[in-house]
């Protein structure tokens, strides 16, 4: 069978600025694989193990991605591809899903999709139930295992982990599921196959080999700014450890906190 | 001229708290484009909740109510909000923001060629056209967007951003059948998770971090304390991926995102993942031996000393004061 993770890369952490143009600026903050990204490349991959096939990382993103894209390569992803093109440069998720879409439609014979539940950075969600809905397939998100995938009758069956509950759902292939931290142990790449893969170029497609053209996003950014400092905290003072915790607490009730 | 509709949640057979948010700023949202406020209840058994919604200043309440949509699943529940979509041709859809309502929300603006806003925590209406706040990179950074008019807009909202609706109004309930869908994935169980921690809806959460020093200092020290202040209590990153806690009680970036009236945060040094998820917290307790740890400068009070000293003194104190 034919798996795709979709990958997307991010900050380390989001101590981001805002340019004045509005864009994010990330320089000096570390690039890393998304980390629910890491999971769903590990769940990919042990399927690819057990059923064999093609195992595609696919990335909507810049030259700058390649980096981690062999990262996958070195966890075990067999192919990789490149969606990249300065039309894709500000996507919003429902757009992002239309180009992967073309992207999948044109691979032709993908049976799975692999996404983390949200990147990081955007943590809206949004992308893997709008390619679901994009290639007309079923969706099962926030999966935390995976219990059954058969090759031969073309099924899944899932545990959607919820706030609350647990669900399980089955559904036929092909399908978009989106996976949580805990559906697995993402593995270490071995040295001796990130050196095999450290020059490695994954195809390119651009929007025009895509055959997109109008991706215009339905709204306009109109201003980004950081959060509204949070007013100025008190360190408690005291003697001794008993005469601060009683003073703090004197506080947390003063001020109805408690 | 088109309107608002709101995705009315259920909770054990009534109106849910955020859909009580939503109906109250829809009534001000619609007010604004001009147009009427509807709802749209969807499930098996849903007429009490649907005369809620009418009370709660829905002028049409959508009933989509069915077998089929006994539980939900994106196939059927997508058909059900289309039908009264179609039925009511709104500007703005509103919803929460759970898990389900985000799985429903992206696929239902997908279908629409909407505009989407996840995790909204301010909407306006100016000119005819939607305007949304939301955060992102764990709440470091505050998006404005404005929405091209003519074009409909999903909207999934963090809860606690808007003021309930008041009973009080009459608005009337119009059923619609479930159009024709072939729903292709199929629940065969849901059971509750086990030892499932409700973390984004607790009023007070107690959270630890490495600076407790092991597992065994957790267990002994965290649960106490959230037990003496009728909290639920949670994990930094850290404690989480070292095995000492499960993930579900992690909170921050890549955990969960809370908003609590107290959160206590004992030997947490404060990494950026972990404000992400909990910055928003009205008031902020953190206990840390270290007076640079980042966790004061969002904590509203903070003791710098030893966790092993401070937190069981903290739960007997509290324990007395607040006679628990």
């Amino acid at each position: 069978m034919h798996i795709v993770v979709c990958m997307k890369q991010v900050p380390r952490d989001n101590s981001v600025k805002i340019n004045p143009d509005l864009s994010i600026n990330a320089d000096g903050i570390e690039k890393i694989m998304n980390l629910f990204d890491e999971y769903a490349v590990e769940e990919g991959i042990a399927w690819n193990e057990r059923h064999g096939g093609k195992l595609t990382v696919l990335s909507l993103g810049t030259e700058e991605w390649v980096e981690q894209m062999r990262r996958a390569l070195a966890m075990g992803a067999t192919d990789a591809l490149l969606l990249s093109d300065p039309a894709f440069a500000t996507l919003d998720p429902l757009a992002a899903a239309k180009v992967v879409a073309a992207a999948i439609r044109k691979l032709g014979d993908v049976d799975l999709i692999f996404c983390g539940r949200n990147s990081t950075d955007d943590e809206s969600g949004a992308f893997a139930p709008a390619l679901a809905r994009s290639l007309g397939w079923p969706q099962l998100t926030y999966v935390g295992k995976v219990l059954e995938l058969d090759p031969a009758t073309k099924q899944i069956r899932v545990e959607r982990h919820l706030e609350a509950e647990v669900e399980t759902v089955s559904a036929p292939l092909p399908a978009v599921v989106s996976v949580i931290k805990d559906i697995n142990e993402p593995r270490y790449p071995a040295l001796l196959k990130i050196r095999k893969v450290a020059r490695v170029e994954p195809p390119v497609w651009s929007a025009a080999d895509l055959g997109l053209s109008d991706l215009a996003p339905a709204a306009t950014l109109t201003n980004r700014v950081p959060p509204p400092a949070r007013p100025k905290g008190e360190l408690i003072s005291g003697p001794d450890a008993a005469s601060k915790v009683k003073t703090l607490v004197d506080k947390l009730l003063e001020s109805q906190v408690l | 001229m088109p309107g608002v509709l709101v995705y009315i949640e259920q909770i054990d057979g009534a109106v849910a708290g955020i859909s009580r948010e939503l109906l109250g700023k829809g009534k001000e949202l619609a007010a604004a484009l001009d147009g009427p406020l509807s709802a749209v209840v969807v499930g098996q058994g849903v007429a009490e909740v649907a005369r809620q919604a009418a009370a709660l200043g829905a002028e049409t309440v959508y009933s989509v109510d069915d077998p089929r949509l006994a539980r939900y699943t994106t196939d059927g529940y997508v058909a059900a909000v289309r039908a009264a979509v179609d039925a009511a041709q709104p500007a703005l859809i509103l919803g929460g923001s759970g898990f389900q309502l985000r799985d429903l929300g992206a696929a239902l603006a997908a279908d629409l060629d909407a505009g989407l806003v996840v995790d909204a925590t301010a909407l306006q209406v100016e000119d005819g056209a939607v305007s949304a706040v939301r955060p992102s990179h764990g709440g470091n950074v505050l998006n404005h967007y404005r929405f091209a008019a003519g074009r409909p807009v999903v909207a999934l909202v963090r809860k606690q951003s808007f003021a309930p609706a008041q009973e009080g109004s009459a608005g009337s309930v119009q059923s619609l059948s479930l159009p024709e869908v072939t729903i292709r994935t199929e629940v065969t169980s849901v059971a509750p998770k086990t030892g499932a921690v409700n973390l984004t809806d607790a009023a007070i959460i107690v959270t630890g971090g490495r600076g407790l020093g092991d597992k065994e200092s957790y267990y002994r020290l965290i649960p106490p304390l959230a037990e003496a202040v009728g909290g639920a209590y949670g994990a930094s990153r850290a404690i989480v991926d070292a095995g000492w806690v499960p993930y579900e009680h992690q909170v921050g970036q890549t955990g969960k995102t809370v908003s609590p009236k107290l959160y206590i945060a004992c030997g947490v040094s404060g990494a950026i993942q972990h404000l992400a998820g909990m910055r928003t917290s009205r008031t902020i307790v953190a206990i840390n031996k270290d007076p640079e740890a980042p966790i004061f400068r969002v904590a509203t009070y903070g003791i710098v000393g030893d966790v092993q000293e401070i937190v069981p003194l903290l739960t007997h104190e509290l324990k007395s004061r607040l006679g628990r």
